[in-house]
């Protein structure tokens, strides 16, 4: 009773404080500041057709490194939490529609995650999304029964090594010009061709490789005893 | 997405995905629940993808409407199914 007392306070005082707040934001038609940059000058500076690929991995790409970063700690304790506490997980073979599908669909879908890195700097898609993909097609094939994941070491050292080259990748930069994660390091290219954009393409293969792999691992440390 | 037809549409989704979000609370299985969160997500990600937000749109439907939902349904199967 308390407590549902106390959720309701907290849920009014929220409720005012974005009554006070969301009309005094300004939305206008028209892009000034930062983003007036980013969409007049960011397809000449950055060689990226998407110019939503172009910001965060380009402009904003050390608060990407964050993000991946952040997404690291939360995967491994997941992971560490649940080798803890091995509780059992009742598996029970899967069924007709699901064993058929699960040998079907994941080489098409892993196809989909590959196409949305490749083309991060073309079309929708990134790093981000193109791993979760590519990990919902090896959580097909967990469901199925029909195959295991690469064990939780070598997903981990998968890993590891895709978050040392992000910060490597940061580094040539600093080498070559003395700037943290600069996306010039490699030229620019014709924006809309499948070579181009600097950096982005191979920033975007490491952050899906990233992604894919941790995702992987929470997978197979919720479906498997001890991580495997 | 005719522009007259848009805000139709995004009312109505709006309203289902609020609905929605209040059955999951009160619905009595946690699968329904799992289920209906699923549901919310996917809408979410039709809605980015008719704002043209179609980078947020896939990244939705991948990590809202498929990890998240696995890994709800396999956190219930950890906890011992409804309660």
């Amino acid at each position: 009773m308390i407590r549902s007392i106390f959720g309701l306070i907290l849920v009014l005082v929220l409720g005012a404080i974005m009554v006070a707040v969301v009309p005094d934001i300004e939305y206008s038609e028209e892009i000034h500041g930062v983003g007036l940059h980013y969409t007049s000058q960011g397809m000449q500076e950055t060689g990226s057709a998407n110019l939503v690929t172009a910001v965060i991995v380009a402009y904003r790409g050390l608060d990407t490194l964050g993000e991946v970063v952040v997404l690291f700690c939360a995967s491994t304790s997941v992971v560490l939490i649940l080798s803890l506490y091995p509780l059992s997980l009742k598996v029970s073979r899967p069924s007709f529609i699901v064993a058929q599908t699960s040998r079907l669909l994941p080489a098409p879908i892993l196809l989909l995650g590959l196409y949305l890195i490749a083309h991060s700097h073309l079309s929708p898609g990134g790093g981000f999304p193109g791993g979760a993909v590519i990990a919902s097609a090896f959580l097909l094939v967990m469901l199925g029964g029909t195959g295991v994941p690469g064990s939780s070491r070598n997903l981990a050292a998968v890993e590891s090594l895709a978050g040392l080259s992000f910060g490597l990748l940061g580094f040539w930069g600093v080498m070559k010009l003395g700037q943290f994660l600069n996306n010039l390091v490699l030229g620019t290219g014709t924006p809309g061709s499948l070579v181009s954009a600097g950096l982005i393409p191979l920033i975007s293969l490491v952050i899906g490789i990233k992604v894919a792999s941790e995702l992987s691992s929470v997978f197979a440390a919720f479906r498997y005893k001890g991580g495997h | 997405m005719s522009d007259a037809l848009f805000p139709v549409v995004a009312i109505t989704m709006g309203i289902m995905m609020l609905a929605a979000g209040i059955a999951a609370l009160y619905v009595r299985r946690l699968l329904s629940a799992i289920i209906i969160v699923a549901f919310v997500s996917l809408s979410a990600s039709v809605l980015f993808l008719l704002m043209d937000a179609t980078d947020v749109a896939v990244t939705e439907a991948a990590v809202g409407a498929v990890v998240s939902t696995m890994i709800f349904l396999w956190g219930r199967g950890k906890i011992g199914g409804d309660r």
